[in-house]
């Protein structure tokens, strides 16, 4: 009986019951956000997109896959419902905001209680997003000058330097840095005031 | 362009009986990446039009028409528009030669040139065929359907699970968000406010949308087991789709105007109606 006894151990639980599933359902959650963000920037009338927000913030609370699904998948039903084929290269844009939000998350960077390199973070990746939606821009949609709210930046570019490449990656600059920063400061707020019981990393 | 990209969403599946509607959905996104794909490799702008034209006489006999042509004025005219007004003028495109509509103002030149306008209308042509293939695919594909062929065309199960409960998920936020928008502006949130204070609005609208929205996670995710969603058994469907002599046809002439397209490919390259005109080169 005393050897049946040292068998039994107790049960430490390592990862929560049905994790998986939870990370599978918070996917289209982090999804809708990044599209409900939209409607909200409407309501508000402001000149930002906002639309990778939650992709950071499934990638602070979820972990990376989560943030990478979420964000291709936006794009992805986007793509296939009202955006047309070529916007589900956007979905790449959203891969490499989760993982670069990843990086900086891992390192300790996004949280609210150290804003210097928090903003910091979110100028590296608005500023490091140039180069790939400037590439997008380019070879999918012929690097025409896509929101109106930065056509002003690509006309002035145009006139001076007569090249579209430049005008198109001078009206990025302007678009992504403040966008990403916003989204960061968004994503670290958010889940900052999220109760420990909705916690979706395992426990260590 | 949010508010017409929801109705889409809310709408989803626009009933009816056409021809289009009868096709397997398989065969209808198998013709929305073929033909976005050859609107892609051709850098021609008549292609494009007889494309979009083709496209909107097959929305038109879908009745999904009236929401095509919506979305195509709120995305593609647009760009369209700010393309033409910036890069059809004298100081835009580079490449800009021949005017189309051009005066003297002040010693300026001011007006429209042929090189930049037909360069921004080949692009916005072809987003226009796009956005106009993915939602006849989508529009006439029942929600169910979709699910089943997605499973049929081997993607994960999970995968078909969050793309379909994506679609769902966005009218329902939606409409949690004017709820919570709402509240806020019974509490004093001002939308007319600076860009600073507007930008603070965001928070106090996010943080109870995404809180309610996790807390639902946890319920999704029991109603989800309850029905068996992670056990390690073949998941069987609601219906089975199975190819038609519609689908068939549709496979033929697909295979046949491939074959065409390789013909006009190697004998009169990648712009083979407006050849001659210089600037259109692939990729500007």
């Amino acid at each position: 009986m005393t050897s049946d006894m040292k068998k039994v151990q107790p049960t430490v639980i390592t990862k929560p019951a049905g994790f998986a599933i939870l990370q599978v359902v918070l996917v289209p959650v982090i999804a809708a956000l990044n599209y409900v963000t939209g409607v909200v920037i409407n309501l508000l009338k402001l000149p930002l997109f906002m639309d990778t927000w939650a992709t950071m913030f499934g990638t602070v609370v979820a972990g990376l896959w989560v943030g990478m699904a979420g964000g291709f998948l936006y794009n992805i039903v986007m793509a296939f419902t009202f955006w047309g084929l070529p916007a589900w290269v956007w979905g790449f844009i959203n891969v490499y905001i989760a993982v670069i939000t990843w990086v900086f998350w891992r390192i300790g960077w996004i949280t609210i209680k150290k804003p210097v390199k928090l903003i910091l973070a979110g100028i590296i990746i608005g500023a490091t997003n140039v180069i790939p939606t400037t590439l997008i821009n380019v070879f999918i949609f012929g690097a025409l000058p896509t929101y109106a709210g930065t056509s002003w930046i690509y006309a002035i570019i145009l006139n001076q330097t007569s090249s579209v490449i430049s005008a198109t990656v001078g009206s990025s600059i302007a678009a992504e840095i403040p966008d990403k920063l916003l989204s960061l400061i968004l994503a670290a707020v958010v889940a900052s005031r999220m109760p420990e019981r909705y916690s979706l990393r395992p426990a260590k | 362009m949010s508010s017409a990209a929801l109705k889409i969403l809310r709408s989803g599946y626009v009933r009816g009986n056409s021809p289009i509607h009868k096709l397997d959905g398989r065969t209808k996104f198998l013709f929305f990446l073929w033909i976005s794909v050859f609107n892609y490799v051709f850098y021609d702008l008549y292609i494009s039009l007889v494309s979009l034209a083709v496209l909107l006489a097959l929305a038109g006999i879908s009745k999904v028409g009236k929401i095509v042509l919506s979305v195509i004025m709120i995305v593609a005219v647009p760009i369209l528009i700010l393309g033409i007004i910036i890069l059809g003028s004298p100081i835009g495109f580079p490449h800009n030669k021949t005017p189309l509509i051009a005066t003297m103002i002040f010693g300026h030149e001011i007006g429209l040139f042929l090189e930049g306008t037909v360069y921004v209308s080949i692009w916005s042509t072809r987003l226009a065929v796009t956005i106009t293939a993915a939602l006849l695919a989508y529009l006439t594909t029942h929600p169910s359907d979709l699910a089943a062929i997605m499973l049929k065309s081997r993607l994960p199960y999970k995968f078909a699970y969050a793309f379909l409960a994506t679609v769902q998920l966005i009218p329902i936020l939606t409409n949690e968000i004017s709820t919570i928008y709402q509240a806020q502006v019974s509490r004093g949130l001002n939308v007319q406010a600076n860009l600073i204070e507007r930008l603070k609005s965001i928070v106090v609208l996010m943080i109870p949308l995404t809180l309610g929205a996790i807390n639902q996670t946890q319920t999704r995710a029991i109603a989800l087991e309850s029905r068996g969603f992670s056990a390690p058994v073949k998941k069987v469907m609601l219906s089975d789709p199975k190819f038609k002599l519609g689908d068939y046809v549709m496979f033929c002439a697909m295979i046949a105007f491939t074959v065409y397209f390789i013909f006009l490919i190697s004998t009169r390259g990648l712009v083979p109606f407006m050849q001659g005109v210089q600037y259109l080169v692939p990729g500007g």
